[in-house]
């Protein structure tokens, strides 16, 4: 396959008056063609700047952007060949839908019966027919979004950037658009780019996820490598919920797992997987990261860890508890439902275990 | 980091390489800037200070300091300070009777409108109705029983000069007192405040910048007027503006009037840079859509309320009156001594006056249509572009407005009087002058509503592969045209009204309706001076009625579709 975009070594630093800001620091990443690529990270992390770069709104401070295998660092916004898509769609107010959407045709020159087939074809799409007429304040929000999807698409551009298309949706209409989103991209095998801050928006839509924080790449993976292996206890805890206790290195085992024992705080020793770089000795410090779905709590029994239930919530799938642990720690256990499940009740004692395969130690 | 340093002054050195439009369009603004604004400044500065060559002390001792120039000076600061400050209260009083009063709300527009009639009338209404009802033999003093008062000097100039700009007051505090959250009144009423207290302790202390901000327009206003003093001044009560006239076209004293517009040019600035900081800290109101259930503001106190109405009532009907007096003024043989009714003033306007009606007409069209291209470029520069001495321009495009019409009208002689630039007698010299002083409602009101505009709209137009220069017609202009037609309507109706920097400027072959009344007025003809303000109210009124159906029916699109949503 091609790659469709590459980011060398980008960097952006916003200087106003005389403080300075570094926005993207060093990015590398490389898009092939017709892939979902997501931003994921929490605001202020630089995933909008940096598709702003890819754009052209933002010209980066150092470092080259290739699209299709041309440099395109410092070419303008209208000579890229992108489709944007905005998160508050940036609809012309002053235009007909139809017109919206032949907007970018027009300006193209082309011929007036090929934009009127294109545009209804696009509208088509996006399950619009018939609105053409009407103008962007008279649609509801989910229909102002695919007005702003069609408008991006009928251009067939060769990257398509979303920054936050969903933010500004109900939280039905999100979970359906997304599904839309992905539909559309992958009909028309569109190599795609998507901003988002919403974790299950991110592994719902992406073949690939790039997760940030404060400017820099935290970890670029699939849903399902992100979600299993976190790489730090910032995405473990940024994807999904996860439990991350200090951990001291015990033994290093060498069983091939690259399995460890690391004495966690009151001194129960425990046993997982470590996938980091640095060679262990004993006293080094570790975080233990664990899901609470990974968690299963049972009555209080030797050599476990045992804990104090401080909360116990029965959601009807499942139980979720709060387990005061080590004096000062709160471990999150879900326990999914089962008919002869066993509800423990508040400030009862409980011993609790770790699936083996499930946790990891990570790096401080 | 240093990299960082680097960069951002390439940019600024390549400003031709990476934005060749914005580099042009720069060059052009700052080479209009230089003649029409600078050389001018220099020129005037150089006349007042300089006699054949060189400094000479002499003639700043004879310019400066002599009694007559200390007692303009005087009577002018006096002046601006009566008039800031009665026109400010009248003013806050009229916000209050409109916004803070159980009143009909028939009513309450009512007073918005007749309000806005001062501001749009040329510049001698007030002074000729004045005149006609309160100046010897005043149908109003006739009434009243006082025979032989003399309203010419301070006390006409001042009751003419209130009249006349309170209603900038009432709008800007009319505006804040709209703008203050009414929920604050509430909280204050579930404390326990009642009406006095509210008014007391939340609506005067909110009110503060406001009042603020109107003094210093109100004391610019005054500083700068001169069709007022001039009529109603006389000679017991020079002002700066009406001495620097008489210094020029009575004993052609450039350097003189030169030395007189100097005096004017430093309180002018100190109320243009106190306004500016003003301004700077003003909160914006966000418009966040989400107001949910509206409060309404807890009314005055009974008494207060009582007071606000009768004053206001009473200022309306005065008003009302003075330009029922101007009306019938234009209708009488001579006035207050043979009132019988007559259409010869009209004849005589219609067959005398037709050049300065087609003049003054031909003038204030091209002055609009050019001053509002040049509001829009620089507006849109200015709000939307950043390039080396932004704050610069900014200023320099606004300095012609901020300096009274009779300061520019002068630098404007002083410069284009000889070679190289010879444009005395031209209409360009007209134009010029009202192009640089009133495209700044336009620049304004163009940054504002760009404020308004999302970035992303003109980024998605970008990003669909239209180029700067398209995206700028087709997207940009579009969404900005209520402010253009708001700034062209300012435009239009100051430069059909304008006099300070007219009368030293037209010439035998552009004569314009305001220096025909101004004529009309010197040679005691009072009903040809109305007959003229007439002619000329009507033509504003006209414009303005065009200018803002046009602005309605543009806008009628959109708002029609929000109700139509709304509905939904």
């Amino acid at each position: 396959m091609s790659v469709s975009l590459e980011l060398n070594n980008v960097t952006k630093i916003f200087s106003k008056d005389s403080e300075k800001f570094c926005a993207v620091d060093n990015i590398n990443l490389s898009v092939e063609k017709g892939e979902l690529v997501t931003f994921l990270g929490p605001s202020g992390c630089g995933k909008t700047t940096t598709l702003r770069m890819i754009a052209g709104f933002e010209n980066p401070t150092s470092g080259s952007i290739l699209i299709s295998g041309k440099d395109m660092t410092n070419v303008p916004v209208n000579e890229r060949a992108i489709g944007f898509v905005f998160q508050n769609y940036a609809l012309f107010p002053h235009m007909t839908i139809f017109n919206n959407v032949g907007y970018g045709l027009k300006a193209r020159g082309e011929k007036d019966a090929d934009i009127r087939e294109k545009i209804l074809k696009a509208l088509s799409l996006v399950d619009l027919n018939g609105d053409e007429n009407r103008y962007p304040n008279q649609l509801s929000g989910g229909e102002q979004q695919r007005v702003a999807l069609a408008r991006v698409i009928v251009m067939e551009p060769s990257l398509l950037l979303m920054d936050e298309p969903l933010s500004n949706l109900d939280a039905k209409l999100r979970i359906y658009m997304r599904t839309e989103i992905r539909r559309i991209q992958q009909a028309l095998g569109i190599t795609c780019l998507y901003v988002t801050h919403d974790q299950s928006e991110a592994l719902t839509v992406s073949d690939r996820i790039v997760v940030m924080s404060r400017g820099k790449v935290e970890q670029i993976g699939t849903a399902l490598e992100i979600y299993s292996n976190p790489l730090s206890t910032f995405v473990a805890d940024f994807i999904g919920q996860a439990n991350i206790i200090p951990a001291v290195v015990d033994t290093a085992l060498s069983d091939n797992k690259g399995n460890i024992v690391c004495l966690l705080p009151g001194e129960k020793s425990v046993k997982a997987r470590y996938y980091g770089k640095n060679s262990l000795k004993k006293g080094d410090n570790l975080f233990l990261v664990v899901r609470p779905e990974n968690i299963t709590v049972e009555k209080v029994g030797k050599d476990l860890l045992t804990g104090v239930v401080k909360n116990c919530i029965f959601v009807g799938s499942h139980v979720e508890y709060d387990l005061l642990f080590g004096e000062k720690y709160i471990v999150k256990a879900s326990i999914d439902f089962k008919p002869d499940l066993k509800l423990y009740k508040k400030n009862e004692k409980v011993s609790f275990s770790f699936d083996e395969n499930t946790t990891l130690f990570l790096d401080k | 980091m240093q990299s960082c340093i680097l960069s951002k002054k390439q940019e600024h050195q390549f400003l031709y390489r990476k934005d060749p439009v914005l580099f042009c369009t720069l060059i052009i603004i700052w080479t209009c800037f230089a003649v029409f604004i600078f050389y001018p400044l220099i020129r005037l500065l150089y006349a007042a200070f300089f006699s054949d060559g060189h400094i000479s002390i002499e003639n700043i001792k004879k310019n400066f300091i002599n009694v007559y120039t200390l007692k303009s000076l005087i009577n002018s600061l006096l002046l601006a300070t009566a008039v800031s400050i009665c026109g400010t209260f009248l003013g806050y009083i009229f916000a209050l009777a409109v916004n803070r009063t159980k009143l009909n709300p028939i009513l309450k527009s009512g007073i918005g409108a007749i309000t806005i009639l001062p501001l749009i009338s040329p510049p001698f209404t007030s002074s000729i109705s004045l005149t006609l009802a309160l100046g010897p033999n005043g149908t109003l003093l006739k009434l009243l029983g006082i025979p032989n008062a003399n309203i010419y000097g301070f006390v006409g100039t001042w009751i003419s000069e209130t009249l006349t700009y309170f209603p900038v007051a009432f709008m800007v505090i009319s505006a804040i007192l709209n703008t203050m959250s009414a929920s604050l009144d509430d909280a204050a009423s579930s404390l326990g405040a009642k009406r006095g207290r509210i008014f007391r302790t939340i609506t005067l202390p909110l009110s503060v910048p406001a009042i603020g901000n109107s003094i210093l327009l109100l004391f610019g206003s005054s500083l700068a007027d001169f069709a007022t003093p001039l009529i109603l001044g006389g000679h017991k009560f020079p002002v700066l503006p009406t001495q620097a006239y008489l210094q020029i076209t009575g004993m052609f004293d450039l350097n003189g009037g030169s030395s007189l517009s100097f005096l004017l040019i430093i309180p002018a600035l100190l109320v243009f840079f106190f306004q500016q900081v003003l301004i700077g800290d003003k909160n914006y109101v966000t418009v966040t859509g989400k107001s949910g259930a509206k409060s309404k503001f807890v009314p005055l106190p009974k008494t207060l309320q009582i007071i606000c109405v009768c004053v206001a009532s009473i200022i309306i009907l005065f008003v009302l009156y003075l330009y029922f007096i101007i009306l019938a003024g234009s209708f009488v043989k001579v006035w207050g001594i043979d009132n019988s009714l007559t259409l010869r003033n009209y004849a005589y306007v219609f067959a005398n006056g037709k050049k300065a009606v087609s003049d003054t007409l031909k003038i204030a069209i091209v002055s609009t249509l050019l001053g509002s291209v040049l509001a829009v470029v620089i507006g849109y520069i200015i709000g939307r572009k950043n390039f080396p001495a932004k704050g610069f321009l900014d200023f320099s495009a606004l300095l012609n407005y901020a300096l009274p019409g009779t300061v520019v009208g002068i630098a404007y002689i002083a410069a284009f009087n000889n070679k190289p630039i010879l444009l005395t007698g031209t209409m360009t010299i007209l134009v010029a002058a009202y192009v640089f002083r009133y495209y700044a409602t336009g620049i304004r009101s163009v940054i504002a509503s760009l404020q308004q505009i999302d970035p992303a709209l003109e980024e998605a137009s970008l990003s669909l592969g239209a180029n700067p220069v398209h995206t700028f017609t087709h997207i940009t202009i579009p969404l900005i045209i209520p402010a253009v037609l708001t700034g062209m309507r300012y435009l239009f109706i100051h430069c059909m009204t304008a006099i300070s920097a007219t009368i030293f400027l037209v010439s035998a072959r552009w004569t314009l309706l305001t220096t025909r009344i101004l004529e009309s007025m010197t040679e005691l003809q009072f009903p040809q001076a109305s007959a003229f303000s007439i002619v000329l109210i009507i033509l504003v009124f006209a414009a303005d009625a065009l200018i803002g159906l046009g602005m309605k029916v543009y806008t009628k699109q959109f708002s029609g579709n929000v109700q139509k949503e709304n509905k939904k």
